[in-house]
């Protein structure tokens, strides 16, 4: 599934009841290269919760369904993929991050599609403040 | 060879640990006392009024020298900025601005900027030079600048580069030029796929 498919779902309580809120954007782990959090907001002027993948239980279709959303904790430094810059770590830019795909399984990245082309999960070496650094191919 | 760039362009340059963070912005370049290599960068932070930063960055700890960024491995890189910049030759400071001479004593012109060579290397590979009127004969109003390759054989006597001959025979127009005079790659070309 792509990241921006899942921005804008709603979030809805393993009880049935209405929508907690919806999807802004997924967080990811830079060591093990996941999902690791599930950024929602419940009203439009509502704070962002951030969710740890644990306590997610289906993502789409049409929605995040979630163990419990009580299991919340301060939000991970935003470091949002997408619109990032990306840096190979030669130091040459390589354009900005369009999409991600992920396994909604198991939450591993599987590809990032960029603005020249498409990028395998497996050379991607950091993620920070400033850029997403890459392995030069 | 990797890609050539001048060394005034890199100020501003955004130093980048592999792990994503900037952490500081490239003031000067430093440079040895024969003017062959670089031995490390001054620093300024990022922030839009934060100062010069106390540590430099030696070229021992630099990954890679980019064509939009500075890699380096991680923050602990720097050092304190006065040992690195001890009996060295700020690039600014003592090489902007010196004459070029050659051995016979014709004079070339004077530095402009210095073309240092990316990647790991650190070389410097040549000057841009604004080139005297017996060099590069043209109108009065004509601006000459070329590009003079390095060369191996070169003396630095005070504020004066002293090279050889043969080394002024080919010179550029432009980076492109020399890039091609030198057996340099060029540098990706905005919005070029790769």
């Amino acid at each position: 599934m792509l990241f921006t498919e899942v921005r804008g779902l709603p979030v809805l309580p393993p009880d049935g009841a209405g929508a907690l809120g919806t999807v802004t954007s997924l967080a990811v782990d830079a060591v093990s290269w996941t999902v690791s959090h599930v950024r929602w907001r419940g009203s439009r002027f509502g704070g962002e919760t951030a969710l740890p993948w644990e306590a997610v239980r289906t993502v789409g279709p049409g929605a995040v369904r979630v163990r419990s959303a009580a299991a919340t904790e301060p939000a991970p430094a935003p470091h949002d993929l997408l619109g990032r810059r990306i840096l190979t770590d030669t130091g040459t830019g390589r354009g900005t991050v369009l999409d991600v795909a992920f396994d909604t399984r198991t939450a591993r990245l599987l590809a990032l599609f960029t603005t020249r082309g498409e990028l395998p999960a497996d050379r991607l070496l950091g993620l920070g403040d400033y850029a997403l650094v890459v392995r030069a191919g | 060879m990797n890609e050539l760039m001048a060394a005034r362009s890199l100020t501003t340059r955004p130093v980048v640990t592999l792990g994503g963070d900037a952490v500081a912005q490239v003031k000067d370049t430093v440079c040895d006392a024969a003017a062959a290599r670089i031995t490390g960068f001054t620093l300024t932070g990022r922030g839009l009024l934060s100062g010069p930063l106390k540590e430099g960055l030696p070229w021992s700890a630099v990954y890679a020298l980019g064509h939009d960024a500075v890699m380096i491995r991680g923050r602990r890189c720097l050092v304190t900025a006065a040992a690195m910049t001890a009996h060295r030759t700020h690039l600014r400071g003592r090489l902007l601005g010196a004459r070029v001479l050659t051995e016979e004593g014709a004079e070339i012109g004077t530095v402009l900027d210095v073309v240092v060579e990316g990647g790991t290397g650190g070389r410097i590979v040549g000057f841009r030079v604004a080139a005297s009127r017996r060099f590069v004969p043209g109108p009065t109003r004509h601006r000459r600048r070329v590009y003079v390759p390095r060369g191996e054989a070169l003396t630095v006597t005070g504020r004066a580069l002293v090279l050889p001959e043969g080394a002024v025979r080919h010179v550029a127009e432009d980076l492109p030029g020399f890039t091609a005079l030198v057996g340099g790659v060029p540098g990706p070309r905005p919005g070029s796929l790769p």
